[in-house]
């Protein structure tokens, strides 16, 4: 019998979602990040989407969020026209960045040693997050505000978006190096480290340049004006998903349309694999994040691949017993030795 | 003549074990051990071992935890009994129980005897109810 997509949706912002970024593979897993225009993002395990915690202090919409390589700090872009540092691990704020207008972007280097933010005010900054008092370094060019702004190549260069333009730059010179005009608007770009691959989406077309060189690998156009697209890690597959707030999934190799799905109830806004290429996110006008398996029926995370054979009942068995005392349990919970309140036995004593 | 019918291909969802959990919705969460924390410094002095003592906070919310279930558990037992109702102005009403909503904001009932008559099936709120009481 063939398996149908059961996507898991994280609920908690009360708005839309409009960024979303996974860390890297870290001893516990990966993580994502959601920001929302209700000003709080929020952290999530990557794997099943339940939620950490979210980062308060923002005064705005947030528009850019991102995390670390191993998810000890987060970054976000704010409409309070400041970008905020914080520690993934306490959900503290450890640095409020003030600019001059909104913050769209912000990036992490790879050692973290570096906040790269572009926003409404078309300029390109790079704080130093180990002096966090000084002035950060400022590149300026774009004539549009700038959407989404990434390192590159090893961080030796900055790929930048606004409007109608992405651009190269090379980050010791702080100049540019070349740039790509396009007769739409920008909506997304994603940078692949692996085959320095530039993901950009605009009207209904999903294109992958060179992140080196800027120039055109391909191009596929969607049925829908997409919004955000992401290549899977090793690139087999790529999701994209837009204005008929349905997602996509195209092979990468042939072009060809392999499956789709409906269920957010706005547009969306964002997508993203994640870094073990398992799973894909969504974030949508409806204020939810969906995760969507990338192989529909394989065991992995919250999803379980149940044979025919095998009892299925098992997933409905409430694996906890019922504690039958009241005053000696909870007094064993307080204890320093009490064992877990969680029994192995499936039953549930009424 | 045969009659032939489209037939979409039928497909089960893909189970799974729960849905993601949401915020608690009282604290920004980050829970010391929500996750392990990657690599804090350790304080010297304090071993890592079963035996140490539970901070204050953990023990509190544990015993949280655990009356919270067993509350959740009382409602489930409830399912199908009788349960009579003390409700405002020394009103006082019997019903079968049949569920509640997430919020535990309405207890939806059956067999609802009250003073003007017996309801087949109704929705007390709970913010009405002041103590409700069954014997398992």
């Amino acid at each position: 019998m063939a398996m149908r997509q059961t996507p898991l949706t994280c609920s908690g912002h009360t708005r839309p979602v409009v960024d979303l970024a996974f860390s890297g593979i870290t001893p516990y897993g990966y993580f994502l990040i959601s920001a929302c225009k209700d000003g709080k993002p929020m952290l999530r395990q990557g794997d099943t989407g339940d939620w950490i915690g979210t980062f308060l202090g923002h005064k705005g919409a947030v528009w850019g969020a991102t995390l670390n390589k191993d998810a000890t700090k987060a970054a976000t872009a704010a409409a309070d026209f400041t970008a905020k540092v914080w520690d993934a691990v306490s959900g503290d704020e450890l640095m409020t960045l003030a600019h001059k207008h909104i913050v769209k972007t912000v990036d992490f280097t790879q050692d973290s040693n570096y906040l790269l933010t572009g926003g409404q005010d078309k300029l390109l900054r790079i704080y130093d997050l180990n002096k966090p008092e000084a002035e950060p370094k400022e590149i300026s060019g774009h004539t549009s505000g700038i959407k989404k702004a990434l390192w590159c190549s090893e961080d030796k260069q900055i790929l930048s978006a606004d409007d109608k333009t992405v651009r190269l730059w090379d980050h010791a010179t702080m100049t540019e190096v070349k740039s790509l005009n396009f007769n739409m608007s920008v909506s997304s770009m994603e940078y692949i480290p692996e085959g320095e691959i530039l993901v950009i989406t605009y009207g209904r077309s999903i294109a992958f340049h060179s992140a080196v060189s800027l120039d055109p690998i391909k191009s596929f156009e969607a049925p829908a004006t997409i919004n955000s697209a992401s290549l899977h890690p090793e690139k087999e597959f790529l999701v994209a998903g837009g204005e008929d707030f349905k997602l996509y999934k195209y092979d990468y190799n042939s072009g060809e349309e392999l499956e789709s799905y409906k269920g957010h109830f706005g547009p969306i806004h964002c997508v993203r694999f994640s870094p073990d290429g398992e799973l894909y996110a969504s974030g949508s006008e409806d204020g939810t994040l969906r995760l969507w398996q990338t192989v529909v029926g394989k065991t992995y995370g919250l999803w379980k691949c149940v044979l025919p054979e095998e009892d299925s009942g098992e997933l409905a068995k409430p694996k906890i017993t019922f504690p039958e005392t009241a005053e000696e349990e909870l007094e064993e919970i307080a204890s320093e030795n009490s064992d877990s309140i969680y029994s192995s036995t499936p039953e549930v004593k009424a | 003549m045969l009659a032939r019918t489209m037939q979409t291909p039928l497909t089960i969802p893909v189970p799974v074990l729960r849905l993601p959990r949401g915020p608690d919705g009282w604290s920004r969460g980050f829970a010391p051990d929500g996750r392990r924390a990657p690599l804090k410094p350790e304080v010297p002095g304090i071993p890592e071992s079963p035996g140490v003592p539970e901070s204050q906070e953990s023990q509190e919310q544990r015993a949280r935890a655990a009356l919270r279930e067993r509350y959740l558990r009382s409602l489930l037992a409830m399912v199908g009994r009788q349960v009579s109702f003390t409700l405002h102005e020394g009103v006082h009403v019997t019903a079968h129980f049949g569920a509640t909503d997430l919020d535990v904001a309405n207890f939806y009932v059956s067999q609802l005897q009250t003073p003007i008559g017996v309801q087949a099936e109704a929705l007390l709120r709970c913010s009405d109810i002041i103590a409700y009481t069954f014997k398992p």
